[in-house]
């Protein structure tokens, strides 16, 4: 018993003394991070008070000033450069450049080899806002590292978007797996028009289904117009999936040749494919498919259905007298409740804009 | 005989203590877990610019679920938080599910409601629908009326009406923080194919000041209830959440606040009507039906959207709020038994639904065996005054100590509690909970027991008093 009882007596000693330190631990970190934050606001304060003229007067030898008087302070600096940089843009965001290059670049050159990755994801997130075309070799480097790192490097190429960045893009969004290749595609769509030719060499390699279909929505949400020849090949690609984003991809593309394409598609096998040719053939807002969008509104599927009617609706005045006459025509109670509700918010969201 | 009693009280007593153990155990293992998860996430976050990568316009839609029975009080302020979040294409429904208060009249009046002629595809069976309403001032806002279901037939519902991909159910009478969606949709974005739901941080709003559908001021509730439920939820979220989900053996996504995969719940016939804990049901229901199917797929917690919902503040809603939850996981335990230890399950099977039988649902009970075993003993004078003494002293010091692990966490994650004092109460009530409170929440959980073989099924009544303005503060 005694025994035991002298276990008891320092397991509660320790116990107690361990939840005494934890407990002061909390608070005295708390009371440093909170004196920490202090200063790094006063400093931060004192910054943006500075940054503010430099941005103001747009001189280069302002921002050098700055550089000089604070390079001592990099970790305030570099947060107050960020914060700035996420929200100017030409000769400012420049002039935040010269700061950066001047006082932080030696720094993040080191943290780009630093084994920590928060290092190295702010100092990539440096790059990703200052970035300069010598750079990019720099930058190229960590395509080898983590995928987190790998895809902050991606987003730091977008911003020097040279034929050499894009192609690191492009091989990256091949060889990596598809969550991250989802990441890619969005960073992509950032280039704008600049990416036609890469989506368009890139559509006739050997991808997964996933990555065809995402290089093919991508010809359609930026748009790249030139690809369309491509996309209509993509229409009657056995894959379910490459047909619903090429129907996307044509309706996004807003070329009027594309109807009778998805006029096609609407006697697609999937009824997936069919919704989606329905809503396209709205966006292209051609009159010539008044009937064909008046007859999905009698479809077996309520998405096709849907889809049918609200682009009925984008027709303007000639889809709503359509979508009015089935109403009162009741042949099929289904088209016709889908008509009145697609009359209905189409009466409300007008009062509402 | 008196002899085979005694060795019978000395094995069960054993057995107590290695529970104790055992459960402790996981307790520093999630804790420890959720350290090196929250501090990947904050690398992650920090300067990786996800708004910058996963440009606004091509962001999935949400549909916004939020199921109300009487709540009257806080339903304008709930609603208008939702309608003013930062993303960029979503649509806020919330249902009325057959209050019988103003709930319905309220909403009518703040949002210019006009009841509207509505197709949808009834994917899953629900009780009447008594009327669709659209708000003239707001294109976003669905307002629906219906035949009271509870609450798991109101978000049935709301599924039916929706028109996303994504869906986030929220509680009526929760708060939103304005950029709570778009760090929820995260995990969607980056692995758009596997993940299926996403769940985020519940605190109490008891306490807090609210202006115009957001938190102006966080503040220590004054109920010392709810203060000490303060400390529950940060064990339990940040603590225990964060840490099964780094063993990706999370079986709960809050009802409060969680984002779904719209076709996966449909797939598995959206939420149970027959359970009360309908949250858990649905994510079990949704792991099982995936490792079925052999289709890989991740369920997330992410530790920094953060909701804001109110706790009660009065025993009788505490004892009718943890006996529903009891009730609710153990029908969800049985009703999806065939799962437990079968290793088709992967670590769900194996690890996740035996972790919450034996120290979840049955943790209660046996807690209780373990005073009342501890009381006899010391009544009977069996066992030596000082040692008793001891124990029960380590076992607070226990307790504590992992309440002030949980502190730890919130203090070096979000830190919302901006003042040293809220720190101060918070590790004050850490040892607090562990006289009267602990024992008699034991007691309510085991009592869901009895309730639950009596058949009882109702949600039992929860008094809100909505949320408090600056001017109502004293």
């Amino acid at each position: 018993m005694y025994l035991s009882l002298i276990v008891g007596v320092y397991s509660l000693v320790f116990l107690l003394l361990f939840c005494l330190a934890l407990f002061f631990f909390i608070l005295l970190r708390r009371i440093i991070v909170q004196q920490v934050e202090k200063k790094f606001q006063k400093i931060y304060r004192m910054i943006e008070e500075e940054v503010l003229i430099t941005l103001n007067s747009g001189s280069p030898q302002k921002a050098i000033s700055i550089a000089e008087n604070f390079g001592q302070h990099p970790k305030v600096l570099i947060q107050t450069l960020i914060n700035y940089a996420e929200n100017v843009k030409g000769q400012a965001r420049e002039n935040l450049g010269v700061i950066f290059e001047a006082a932080l670049k030696k720094k993040c050159l080191k943290d780009l080899r630093s084994w920590w990755i928060s290092k190295r994801l702010r100092a990539i997130r440096l790059f990703v806002l200052f970035a300069r075309p010598e750079d990019s070799p720099l930058l190229i480097d960590l395509m080898k590292d983590k995928p987190l790192i790998r895809l902050a490097v991606i987003q730091a190429l977008s911003r020097l978007p040279n034929y050499r960045n894009i192609s690191y893009i492009f091989d990256a969004f091949v060889k990596d797996p598809i969550p991250q290749a989802h990441a890619y595609i969005n960073i992509m769509y950032g280039l704008g028009s600049r990416i036609e030719s890469f989506v368009g060499e890139y559509m006739t390699k050997t991808l997964s289904y996933e990555k065809l279909a995402l290089l093919i929505e991508l010809a359609g949400s930026v748009p790249l117009r030139s690809l369309y020849d491509k996309v209509i090949g993509f229409s009657s690609h056995p894959e379910k999936e490459i047909r619903i984003a090429a129907a996307r991809a044509l309706g996004n593309l807003l070329i009027h040749e594309a109807q009778n394409d998805l006029i096609r598609l609407t006697e697609d096998e999937a009824w997936e494919v069919q919704a989606q040719a329905y809503k396209s053939l709205g966006r292209l807002k051609v009159s010539d498919s008044l009937d064909v969008l008046e007859k999905g509104l009698y479809s077996f599927n309520w998405h096709v259905r849907y889809n049918a009617g609200y682009s009925l609706a984008m027709l303007g005045i000639p889809g709503i007298k359509r979508l009015k006459a089935v109403v009162k025509g009741k042949k099929d109670r289904f088209a016709s409740d889908m008509a009145t509700m697609v009359l209905d918010s189409v009466l409300y969201s007008g009062e509402a804009t | 005989m008196t002899e085979t009693l005694a060795v019978l009280f000395q094995l069960v007593t054993g057995l107590i203590l290695i529970y104790f153990c055992l459960i402790n155990f996981f307790y520093f293992l999630f804790l420890i877990l959720s350290f090196t998860g929250i501090f990947h996430y904050r690398n992650k976050v920090k300067y990786l610019s996800f708004k910058e990568i996963f440009h606004l316009p091509l962001v999935k839609p949400i549909s916004i679920i939020a199921p109300a029975y009487n709540e009257e009080h806080s339903i304008t302020e709930s609603v208008n938080s939702l309608l003013t979040l930062e993303y960029p294409l979503y649509e806020v429904i919330v249902v009325n599910d057959g209050s019988t208060d103003k709930t319905l009249e309220k909403l009518i009046e703040a949002f210019d409601l006009q009841k509207a002629k509505w197709v949808f595809r009834k994917s899953i069976a629900t009780k009447p629908v008594n009327g669709i309403y659209k708000s003239l001032s707001n294109p976003k806002l669905i307002v629906i009326d219906k035949v009271n279901g509870k609450k798991a037939d109101a978000l049935n519902a709301g599924l039916n009406i929706s028109h996303y991909p994504l869906f986030c159910a929220i509680d009526g009478d929760s708060v939103l923080e304005k950029d709570a969606l778009l760090k929820m949709v995260r995990p969607f974005l980056e692995n758009p194919e596997e993940t299926i739901a996403a769940g985020g941080i519940l605190r109490l709003s008891n306490g807090c000041v609210f202006e115009d559908g957001q938190i102006k001021k966080i503040g220590m509730p004054k109920n010392f209830l709810a203060r000490l439920q303060v400390l529950e939820y940060l064990r339990a979220f940040l603590g225990g959440r964060m840490g099964l989900n780094k063993l990706k053996s999370l079986l709960i996504i809050s009802g409060a606040f969680g984002l779904f995969r719209k076709d996966v719940t449909l797939e598995c016939g959206g939420y149970r009507t027959e359970t009360i804990g309908e949250d858990m049901d649905l994510i079990v229901r949704i792991k099982k039906y995936l490792y079925e199917k052999k289709t890989s797929f991740r369920i997330c917690f992410i530790p920094d959207p953060i909701c804001w919902t109110e706790a009660p503040e009065s025993f009788s809603s505490l004892i009718n709020q943890r006996n529903r939850w009891h009730r609710g996981l153990a029908e969800t335990l049985v009703h999806n038994r065939r799962m437990i230890f079968n290793p088709a399950y992967g670590l769900t099977g194996l690890f996740a639904m035996p972790f919450y039988l034996f120290f979840e649902l049955l943790g209660p009970v046996i807690e209780l065996i373990g005073y009342i075993i501890f009381v006899t003993l010391l009544l009977s004078g069996h066992i030596n005054h000082p040692f008793a003494l001891m124990f029960f002293l380590v076992a607070v010091f226990l307790g504590c100590f992992i309440s002030l692990m949980a502190i730890l966490l919130e203090e070096y994650s979000l830190r919302r509690y901006p003042k040293l004092s809220d720190i101060l109460i918070i590790s004050l009530f850490s040892l607090l909970e562990n006289f009267i409170y602990r024992q008699y929440l034991a007691f309510i959980r085991s009592k869901a027991f009895v309730d639950l073989l009596r058949g009882k099924k109702g949600w039992g009544e929860m008094k809100k008093i909505g949320f408090s303005k600056e001017a109502e503060q004293p």
